[in-house]
């Protein structure tokens, strides 16, 4: 369980960060928290010859509250984020970030690594794809704005340039009508979810459902914008006819895979459910009532 | 609470009739916790010796492979590496392992590296030996080799079939074959009220995960030709008695010592083919030591996992009442590509053959395959969980059939507390117990009568909620004498353990044992027994656990396995403190010029001492330890056997089984536990979730409760992982799928229901000291766990046949439960319609 050997840099400014990788050539990469970077190099899975220390550019890891947005530097933990007063309006970021892991991988592990590795199990993807996400991102051409649906090409792969790093992921806060909530069962806190669903409603006056975005992780090699799922719910009533039948549909835009963590079969049967439970408190949420939610696990 | 010593030799008279158990029983903070906490603890790997190299293994990627091409030349080549290992070089330099199996089983040639070919993924086909563990690694990825994969053999049902062979010069794959049969199964049979088929049931592959991996460190010393290892074996006398012949050296010069173990629950044992290649790596480099930390990855792979169990074509016979009386049934035991403390566990699981139920008539016929997978060792519960596992399904299953509820069909069948100590069909003495109290405790504790309204209120809502009750027991101190029904010519037998008990030079108390724990508090067990008959307190006591060859005292029995060391260890420590408490009082009345009867201990100003009643005259510990160490001229000639240092060896009470009729007493204590759960599974993710969980345990007299509450939750925790989570599943390549934390998903607190803790104590009339062995719990959640589930789900066509249940494997039997498949699982016949 040793890596490859490597050399280490240590970046001061985002700016030295992009040089360094074009300095430092094609097998260079940054490290963040190193939470996934790390362990598929001690498996030698990945084999950097070079890393660009991006954990002491000042100021990478703020959460700033900004009039009409939530801006994280790409350097925020995941423990950060669950602990900032400035997602209170915004319960599904809580509902992810707390579950992400164990306790240790969420003080080390980063939103901007998070979004990076494109894993197809993230939690972050599926929640922020829920919200109004936009990635400031810097590269040597300097800074450019793309929006979260964008931003995932496949499974590990993001449309990032080799030389280009996120800076900042910016939430425009939802409606005040707005409730979210992300719901992931996992087999213990050290593994990734077996499957998840991310569900952001907003309400009109007459409580009908006036938009919302349902997406799925775990389930494909991106997370899924579950599209029918969100059209049996918009501008009609959230009742349990409405609901079942979402959760029907998101059911058939999984597209999971047999593994450890379940058959495929039993996948789809999963984020069904999920997506279900998922509405009702984004719901309820939205209608301002208080509701924990978050990961679930086996056994209870 | 305060228990009275009970001794039986009339020696003991002096030491005990002065101290009444004032530390024994008391729930007093482990002696250990202090070191381990802070990180001062001994474990191999913090070991660094001059001039040590570091082994890494090339293991193979296929189950079952024709090695075609080994070369290791450019491995060789990378500046630091000291020297390689093939399995061609290795089997020129060593024996193939003894064999415990009679018949095909001692054909089997074992070496501690492939040498043609591969039968597991994971099994070593290369060693690389180098100035550090990263340069190691790299040669290792130097090392290449090609396969020609063989068809993999994978189940029982294939093993069986002799299709594919993993050893052909065994000639099949079946290692061991025997029935077990007692009472009058066909008349049982006959004079049924009730008869219930059964169709295969599965008790899956699991193992252990404990924090530290194996590791060892060997030096082949040239000079005096011997083998010293450090390592964390904990068996270390059964791998000497492996390793000596396979290395061709007398059993006198392998050492052996072991420090701080992070965990082992059994599967430490079966490391011994890792010691043998570290040693010969040693001797190649001159006897240079080599070091081996496992990987985690390895361990999954390549250690040890538990049994795996199928059970095929069960009858059982029952009474109008459901009173089970005879069980017809055929086992086939999975141990894994080699049998490294196998067929053993062919036998071991009849010390619990009835589980804690009544039924007379038995039999049980036990096949062994090999197959290509990880070897098995003795996993916690090892080979009697299996055993209780599917005892309990037929209780569950029977009951729900017959209408009978669970807790209900327990009672009826329960050996009676009055029956005790009780004769099993095959000869087996249960000690005490009343587990019809147990359970009483278990229900009240989770207010099972609150719990049945509430499941039937939650069923009318069409929830998914069952109540299941797990028996189990914990035979503890084994005979290994039942080896001899595996192989008449097993020279093993009973069960011994030593202790050496001293007043160092300075009157320190000093207790040595060659117990190998691995976290079950021995130093402070220890010392509680000490303190007892000497009077003083346990941290006056120093305890030296752990192996050593040289300095601590041992038998071939040594070793921390088979939940024994409140019986065999501490029978041996309180044997020794007592002599050594006759001798101070032999020494104490000369110095004193007093009487042996006038004499007390107790503690005084200078700590330790014995005092005359009469004079008020004393010597502390010191000055008697001066007397016969450094300061003994004019010491009479009568006292000159006085050495302070005393051995003492407890053997426990056993025959040789009656191997012809597989018959004889198999194990000296049997701790129960009897769990119960209420678990919901969700309509929708079909996740089980544990609503409640009730844990009641009885292992006689209790030395110390704070150590045995925490081995039921350390058991709890690991029945629970096994039974929801923990699976060293195979795919049909061979592949193990859970080769990572990430697959295996060992249990972790966010799956812990809290836990309700009861606790009985019916004293085992065969140990000194009433206490009964434990820590191994049998897995009883494993059965409870199962218990509920059915309870659960019965009523949706659903029999629990397998160990392990996952929301997938739940969601996938409703499937084939509405397609028919309970059917085919379960048949009732009525040879005698109740009237
Ligand atoms: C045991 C374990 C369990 C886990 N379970 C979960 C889970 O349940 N859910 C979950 O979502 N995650 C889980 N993770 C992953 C964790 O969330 C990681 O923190 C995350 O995937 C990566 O973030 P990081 O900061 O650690 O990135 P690093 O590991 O440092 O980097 C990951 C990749 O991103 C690149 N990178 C890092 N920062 C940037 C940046 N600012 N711009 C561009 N590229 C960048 C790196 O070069 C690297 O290629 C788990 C990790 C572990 C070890």
């Amino acid at each position: 369980m040793y890596a490859h050997p490597f050399t280490y840099h240590r970046a001061q400014s985002l700016g030295e960060a992009t040089k360094l990788l074009h300095q430092l050539g094609e097998e260079s990469r940054v490290i963040a928290g190193g939470q996934s970077l790390i362990p598929l190099m001690k498996m030698r899975l990945a084999r950097p010859t070079a890393l660009i220390d991006i954990n002491f550019i000042p100021r990478l890891s703020e959460i700033k509250d900004h009039n009409s947005e939530v801006r994280f530097g790409a350097l925020a933990r995941h423990a950060d984020i669950e602990m900032s007063e400035h997602i209170a309006g915004i319960p599904i970021l809580h509902d992810c970030a707390s579950g992400i892991a164990d306790v240790q991988v969420r003080n080390q592990g980063t939103i901007g690594g998070s979004l990076a590795e494109a894993d197809p199990s993230g939690d972050w993807a599926a929640t922020l794809l829920t919200l109004e996400t936009s990635l400031v991102c810097a590269g040597p051409q300097g800074e450019r704005l793309v929006q979260m649906d964008d931003f995932f090409k496949d499974a590990y792969t993001t449309v990032l340039g080799r030389e280009e790093l996120v800076r900042e992921v910016v939430v425009t806060k939802p409606a005040k009508n707005s409730g979210g909530a992300y719901l992931a069962f996992k087999r213990s806190a050290c593994v990734y979810a077996t499957g998840s669903a991310a569900v952001q409603i907003t309400l009109d006056a007459k409580d009908t459902c006036k938009d919302v975005r349902i997406v799925l992780g775990c389930v494909g090699l991106t997370a899924i914008r579950a599209k029918q799922a969100e059209a049996e719910l918009r501008t009609k009533k959230i009742d349990e006819r409405t609901i079942a039948r979402a959760a029907d549909a998101a059911r058939e835009a999984a597209e999971p895979q047999n593994d450890m963590r379940g058959s495929a079969d039993y996948k789809r049967a999963l984020v069904a459910a999920l997506v279900k439970r998922a509405i009702g408190i984004a719901v309820r949420r939205a209608r301002g009532e208080h509701v924990e939610a978050g990961h679930e696990y086996v056994g209870r | 609470m305060a228990t009275t010593l009970r001794t039986k030799t009339k020696k003991t008279k002096a030491a005990a009739s002065s101290s009444p158990a004032k530390w024994v029983g008391q729930p007093i903070r482990r002696k250990e916790e202090d070191r381990l906490v802070r990180g001062k603890g001994i474990f191999v790997d913090d070991q660094k010796l001059m001039g040590m190299l570091h082994i890494r293994f090339v293991r193979s990627s296929y189950g079952h492979a024709k090695i075609t091409r080994l070369d290791v030349s450019k491995a060789a080549a990378l500046p630091g590496v000291v020297c390689t290992l093939t399995g061609a070089e290795v089997k020129s330099m060593v024996k193939p392992f003894i064999e415990i199996g009679p018949d095909a089983g001692q054909k089997i040639a074992d070496y501690p590296m492939a040498v043609d070919k591969v039968v597991f993924q994971g099994e070593p086909v290369a060693a690389v030996v180098a100035e550090t563990r990263l340069i190691a690694e790299d040669a290792a990825e130097l090392v290449e080799v090609e396969y020609e994969p063989l068809p993999p053999v994978l189940t029982a049902e294939e093993a069986l079939k002799d299709a594919s062979l993993v050893h052909p010069e065994m000639g099949t794959n079946r290692n061991w074959h025997g029935v077990f049969e007692y009472g009058n199964i066909e008349k049982a049979f006959q004079q049924a009220a009730h008869v219930v088929h059964i169709g295969r049931l599965h008790f899956h592959r699991f193992s252990s995960t404990p924090l530290e991996n194996n590791a060892v460190i060997a030096v082949w010393d040239s000079r005096s030709e011997r083998i010293e290892y450090w390592s964390n074996n904990s068996f270390p006398s059964f791998a000497a008695q492996f390793l000596s012949p396979a290395l061709g050296v007398g059993i006198d010069q392998i050492l052996m010592k072991s420090f701080d173990i992070g965990g082992g629950f059994g599967i430490k044992i079966t490391n011994y083919p890792y010691m043998a290649v570290c040693a010969l790596a040693s001797r190649k480099t001159g006897g240079r030591p080599i070091k081996w930390a496992e990987t985690r990855t390895e361990h999954m792979q390549a250690s040890a996992h538990g049994n795996e169990r199928t059970f095929f074509d069960t009858r059982v016979a029952l009474d109008k009442n459901g009173v089970i009386t005879a069980i017809d049934s055929r086992h086939v035991d999975d141990c894994g590509a080699y049998p490294r403390y196998e067929p053993l566990g062919c036998v071991i699981w009849a010390q619990v053959l009835p589980g804690a139920y009544r039924v007379k008539n038995v039999r049980i016929d036990v096949n062994q395959v090999v197959t290509n997978k990880c070897p098995v060792g003795p996993n916690r519960g090892y080979s009697r969980m299996q055993q209780l596992w599917f005892i309990e399904r037929i209780l569950d299953i029977c009951g729900h059939t017959l209408g009978v509820s669970n807790d209900e069909m327990r009672l009826r069948n329960y050996i009676r507390k009055e029956e005790m100590p009780y004769t099993t069909p095959n000869g087996c003495v249960y000690d005490s117990g009343d587990y019809a109290g147990m359970l009483a405790l278990g229900k009240k504790l989770i207010g099972w009568d609150d719990w049945k309204k509430k499941q039937a209120a939650a069923r009318k809502e069409g929830r998914w909620i069952g109540m299941g009750i797990g028996s189990t027991l914990d035979s503890g101190t084994n005979n290994f004498g039942q080896a001899q029904i595996i192989n008449n010519f097993a020279p093993f037998s009973g069960q011994s353990k030593a202790a050496n008990v001293k007043l160092d030079i300075y009157g320190e108390v000093v207790v040595s044992l060659g117990s190998v724990p691995q976290g079950q508090g021995h130093e402070t067990t220890a010392a509680q027994v000490v303190a007892d008959v000497l009077g003083i307190s346990p941290d006056l006591v120093k305890v030296k656990p752990g192996f050593d060859t040289e300095q601590n005292v041992y038998t071939g029995h040594t070793g921390t396995y088979a939940s024994q060391f409140a019986v065999t260890g501490l029978s041996a420590i309180h044997g020794a403190a007592v002599k050594l408490c006759n001798e101070i009082s032999r020494l104490a009345a000369w110095a004193l010029k007093g009487k042996e009867k006038d004499l007390e201990f107790a503690i005084g100003a200078q700590g330790p001492e014995v005092r005359d009643r009469r004079t008020k005259k004393s010597i502390n510990y010191w000055g008697l330890a001066n007397l016969v160490n450094v300061n003994n001229a004019g010491m009479p000639e009568t006292l000159w056997d006085v050495t302070l240092n005393c051995r003492h060896v407890y053997h426990a009470p056993f025959q040789v089984p009656d191997v012809k009729r597989k018959y004889g007493n198999l194990t000296l204590t049997y701790a129960a536990q009897i769990h119960v759960a209420v678990i919901e599974v969700d309509r929708e993710t079909f996740q089980p979730k544990i609503l409640a969980y009730a844990c009641v345990d009885d292992c006689g007299r209790t030395i110390n409760p704070r150590i045995v509450e925490g081995q039921v939750h350390g058991c709890t925790a690991h029945g629970i992982g096994a039974a929801l989570m923990e699976n060293c599943a195979y795919d049909s390549d061979g592949n193990l799928m859970a080769s990572t934390f990430s697959d295996y998903t060992p249990i972790t607190a966010m799956n812990m229901p809290d836990l309700l803790y009861g606790h009985m104590e019916s004293p085992s009339p065969f140990s000194y000291n009433g206490a009964k062995g434990m820590g191994e719990g049998g897995a009883a959640p494993v059965h409870t766990v199962c218990a509920a589930l059915q309870d659960a789900l019965y009523s949706s066509g659903v029999i629990i046949d397998d160990s392990h249940n996952t929301g997938d494997s739940i969601f996938r039997a409703l499937q084939r439960a509405g397609s028919g498949g309970f059917a085919s699982m379960v048949r009732v016949e009525h040879p005698r319609p109740s009237r």
